[in-house]
């Protein structure tokens, strides 16, 4: 599904060029859940910024789904990306001025479904997740398990491919974080590829295959 | 999709009050000036525009050459004879029709009232299009007794408009003459220059259209009507060419009259397309016609509009841009949920859209509420109703397309450009340099400035002239119109007004202004303004005189043979010793007068007109046509009564009306009292909106700046510290202001007072209270919101990060 190949990410700071991700190799086949993990500043939010497409890379090959991304179009890579990559964040990242259902619906308005097919997938998702009386309160209304319960619910709506989170229960307690995770492996064993990065070990043992981050590289 | 951007749109412009406040206020007050100037603009263009015939109508005008200076003085007035020769002899014009302004004594019951009408061609309906209520287009102005009035006037005449063939006495001369009513016209429309209450046919007797000497003689206004599409300059030529041919022996024998100072009265004719007439300052709309206006206030007030709006909409820009940092997560969210960037552009133009859209409406309603008032002050009689015109209604649809794109495109275009990796994790910043945000501050104050000190100027220049010494006293004088029969019949009534215990004295003058030209003993020509009067005027108004004596009563050859002249004369004749000096008036017959006093210069016209030579006779030939009563101060209510009755006993025919004079000297610049006004208003919204969109700013940089400010007083910065760091930034951006602003107003405003010849000097204080007042506002505005935010507790502002 994906294949990165001697991927290098760096800023220049005046004469100096600081390196953000070196040399990444890596290979990650449909179906797996990859805990990304590594102490503050080694690059962990990069990649996964980079594999989904947010950010840009400087050098190296990225293919996803056969498509080689580094050679693509914005508009092109955006359509890709649109169609088979879900986010969640540490913080959430809920639109404040939308309601819980507003914002799970959001990603379907821009992929152009109908008025009432979106309904029903946003109702069988409020159902799914057992939020169906929240839907009409705003993100400040609800507890932070709550707000990333809707942002997963969000990632998910349009059926992607592949789910990345960046340290999804950073933000949680950890009664909270337990259910993130079972609910990821659940997503996981329904076929999602999921990728994570997390500080924590006990959340990384719910993947199939941590990947150690230093200064930037993979750890062997 | 668009149902998802208006809710955020609507839920935004509720959640942050003051950002919605000024946006929409300022907006909306932009947008409401812009229409209230669009109707005064379209209302000025559209003068005359509703005669159908209007294209092919002209006014035939002159250029006459002084042939000392050789600069052209331009004349709107013709005679008798310019319209029917110029017809029967050059083939393109089709018609003619004169109209000459003129006033009845008519009788309304047992009263007698002075009323205002023209006198015109029977030709005038066929070429102007006034429509009848009834009577016949073809023959209502045949019969030398009829009269045309409109439905105003045939209600406060008869109290119906259905008045066919009923009978109006007007007085001629002595005696009350029956006029039939011939037709009903509909109510002049307010933009037209031609305005009337009533017709009569004109009065051209036999001889006076047979005398070629009457090419010479201007009182009124000629249209011609042309066939479409003539060569306007080869008619002017044959114009001319037939005015030499046919003025060639009326010139022999004038010449033999007066020399050769006839030479100087020729002229050259050419034509001014009707619907110039309106905004013409150089052939105004004068002597009958009305309305006249100066496209300097049409252009003024455009300026005002766009002001007022460009500083609107760069609040919003500003504004808008500022608050970024606050949309920034969402605009990162919907990037990464999908969104492109053409997605988010629309949502920013649609949020703008919105907000337009509410300002427009308010804007309306504010056009509805201040109409009564601008009418007032710009002499209009405009109406919200002028708005459904369809070129208007896409004038302002245009308007809200313009002022959508224009506050909300920068906006959208940047804030679609944003990063999301940046704005979701904390690395987005708008701190950065703001070069435009800076600029837009610095173009709004130097708006605001600009505008402000113009103000100051057209202030004071206005003040100037409704307060500057005319040269004479104009306090407790009274003027009383009445066209006397000779000079003796005029000093009667000044007798039994002696009588009277509050009159100080009285003094006859002939009526409007007069004017003419002499021959100097060195055989130059000189133009000049002359008064009949008697050896009581100069003392009743106080003017001084320079040198000699006034008229007197002792010396009784003075009415015969004596003149006075004012200094400008002197000055124009080059007099070195001015007393014994003769002058020759040309239809005197070579008879001579010489002058015995000079008489200190003083406004007798308008302070917008120079002083020019002025002449003062006795003549006995000239009619007094007014009389100046001086009462003692705080008797007016009984002289006033006392006046009315001796007149009344003296003339009972004639109509009774009085003027103060200082009243109307005050009127004569009620024009330029409202311009005042109008300008002040502008100034005045201009700095209020350009200190909301500061008020606006300052509250988003103390937002952004609350860890800043809380770091610093954990250090130990004071009150007073912070908020000179608070306001200092905004100050610097309003002293750039002040050295654009300053130097562009010093040039406008010299330019704008080059229109009047009696002006104020520009001087520093001008500049400086109108930089110190936009210093003082804005320092206000922003010093608010800092001491907020410099009072906080450090402490929640530090938490919360």
């Amino acid at each position: 599904m994906i294949e990165l190949k001697g991927i290098y990410k760096w800023v220049n700071t005046g004469n100096n060029r600081t390196f953000l991700l070196k040399d990444i190799n890596l290979s990650i086949k449909e179906g797996e859940f990859i805990s990304i993990m590594g102490p503050s500043g080694s690059g962990k939010s990069t990649l996964l910024n980079v594999i989904g497409m947010l950010d840009e890379f400087d050098e190296g090959e990225y293919v996803f789904m056969n498509e080689p991304v580094h050679k693509l179009k914005e508009k092109q890579r955006a359509a890709l990306y649109k169609q088979y990559i879900g986010f969640v964040f540490q913080a959430y990242h809920l639109i404040d001025e939308l309601t819980v259902y507003e914002n799970i619906e959001t990603p379907l308005i821009y992929q152009d479904i109908k008025s009432s097919d979106r309904k029903a997938m946003v109702a069988d998702i409020l159902d799914r997740f057992n939020i169906v009386g929240k839907k009409d309160l705003f993100p400040t209304q609800l507890s932070g398990g709550q707000q990333q319960l809707v942002g997963i619910a969000r990632a998910l709506i349009a059926n992607p491919r592949l789910l990345l989170a960046d340290e999804p229960t950073g933000n949680l307690n950890s009664k909270q974080g337990e259910e993130i995770m079972d609910l990821f492996s659940q997503l996981n064993k329904d076929g999602v590829t999921i990728i994570q990065v997390t500080h924590s070990e006990k959340n990384a043992a719910y993947g199939s295959r941590i990947i150690n981050l230093l200064d930037g590289r993979v750890e062997k | 999709m668009f149902k998802n951007y208006f809710k955020i749109a609507f839920r935004n412009l509720a959640r942050n009050k003051i950002y919605s406040f000024i946006n929409i206020a300022g907006l909306a007050i932009g947008l409401a000036c812009a229409m209230l100037i669009i109707l005064y603009v379209k209302d000025e263009i559209s003068y005359d525009r509703f005669q159908l015939n209007a294209d092919n109508i002209y006014r035939i005008v002159t250029h006459n050459v002084d042939k000392n200076g050789g600069k052209i003085h331009k004349e709107p007035n013709t005679g008798y004879l310019q319209g029917p020769r110029f017809m029967q002899n050059i083939p393109e014009i089709k018609n003619f029709v004169r109209i000459q302004q003129g006033n009845e004594n008519i009788k309304l019951g047992d009263e007698v009232k002075n009323q205002e009408l023209l006198y015109v061609d029977s030709s005038f309906f066929k070429i102007f299009s006034f429509p009848l209520v009834s009577g016949n287009v073809n023959n209502c102005l045949n019969e030398p007794l009829s009269v045309v009035m409109t439905e105003d006037a045939a209600r406060t005449q008869f109290g119906t408009t259905n008045v066919i063939g009923r009978i109006v006495m007007m007085k001629d001369d002595s005696v009350f003459v029956p006029h039939k009513v011939t037709a009903v016209v509909k109510n002049c429309p307010q933009n037209s220059s031609i305005k009337f209450d009533m017709l009569l046919p004109i009065r051209e007797s036999q001889a006076d259209a047979t005398n070629s000497e009457n090419w010479f003689n201007s009182f009124l206004n000629t249209f011609v009507v042309l066939n479409p599409h003539s060569d306007i300059q080869s008619v002017e030529s044959k114009m001319q060419k037939f005015y030499v041919a046919d003025t060639k022996d009326a010139i022999i024998s004038l010449k033999k009259q007066f020399g050769d100072v006839v030479e100087s009265w020729k002229s050259e004719y050419h034509l001014q397309p009707l619907l110039d007439m309106h905004l013409s300052t150089e052939l105004p709309s004068h002597n009958g016609l009305s309305g006249a206006s100066n496209p300097m206030y049409s252009y003024i007030l455009s300026g005002i509009a766009l002001f007022v709006l460009l500083i609107a909409c760069i609040n919003f820009v500003n504004l808008t841009v500022a608050r970024s940092v606050k949309r920034s997560k969402e605009i990162g969210i919907r990037k990464v949920v999908g969104s492109d960037r053409k997605q988010l552009i629309f949502q920013f133009l649609g949020e703008s859209f919105l907000l337009c859209l509410i300002a427009f409406v308010m804007a309306i309603v504010f056009v509805q509420l201040s109409l009564p008032l601008f009418n007032n002050l710009s002499n209009k009689a405009l109406a919200l109703s002028y708005l459904f015109d369809i070129k208007l209604v896409a004038g302002y649809i245009l308007l809200f397309v313009f002022t959508t794109l224009l506050a909300g495109f920068y906006p959208a275009i940047v804030l679609s450009g944003y990063k999301p990796v940046k704005t979701l994790y904390n690395r987005f910043s708008n701190i950065g340099k703001n070069y435009l945000q800076k600029s837009l501050v610095v173009l709004q104050f130097t708006l605001a400035a600009f505008l402000i000190i113009a103000t100051l100027t057209i202030y004071k220049q206005f003040n100037f002239l409704t307060n500057e010494k005319l040269g004479y006293d104009d306090t407790d004088i009274v003027t009383i119109q009445k066209n006397f029969k000779t000079h003796e019949e005029a000093w009667l009534f000044k007798n039994e007004l002696l009588k009277i215990p509050g009159i100080v004295s009285v003094a006859p003058r002939n009526g409007g202004s007069w004017s003419t030209i002499a021959k100097l003993g060195n055989d130059s020509t000189i133009n000049f303004d002359y008064e009949t009067v008697d050896e009581s005027f100069l003392p009743v108004l106080k003017i001084p005189l320079a040198l000699g004596r006034n008229f007197s009563s002792d010396f009784p050859a003075d009415s015969a043979n004596s003149i006075l002249v004012n200094e400008t004369f002197v000055k124009k004749a080059g007099w070195k010793n001015p007393i014994g000096q003769t002058v020759n008036f040309w239809y005197n017959n070579n008879k001579t007068y010489t002058v015995i006093g000079v008489v200190k210069d003083y406004h007798f016209e308008s302070l917008n007109k120079k002083i020019g030579p002025q002449l003062f006779t006795m003549k006995p030939g000239n009619p007094y046509e007014m009389v100046f009563i001086k009462i003692k101060p705080n008797t007016a209510s009984g002289s006033l009564m006392a006046i009315q009755k001796t007149f009344k006993q003296l003339f009972p025919l004639n109509p009774y009306s009085y003027v103060f004079m200082n009243e109307k000297n005050r009127k004569a610049y009620e024009a330029e009292a409202k311009w005042k006004q109008i300008m002040l208003f502008g100034a005045i919204l201009t700095i209020f909106i350009s200190c909301f969109g500061l008020f606006g700013l300052s509250v988003l940089s103390a937002e952004k700046r609350t860890k800043e400010i809380g770091i610093r007083k954990v250090l130990g910065a004071s009150v007073n510290g912070v908020v000179t760091i608070l306001s200092k930034d905004f100050l610097k951006l309003v002293f750039i202001s002040l050295v654009i602003a300053i130097p562009a107003a010093w040039l406008a405003s010299n330019k704008w007072l080059e229109n009047y010849p009696y002006r104020i000097s520009l001087s520093w204080s001008i500049f400086a209270s109108g930089a110190l007042l936009v210093i003082l506002i804005a320092l206000i505005t922003v010093s608010f919101q800092a001491i907020k935010a410099a009072l906080a507790n450090p402490v929640k502002s530090l938490r919360t990060e």
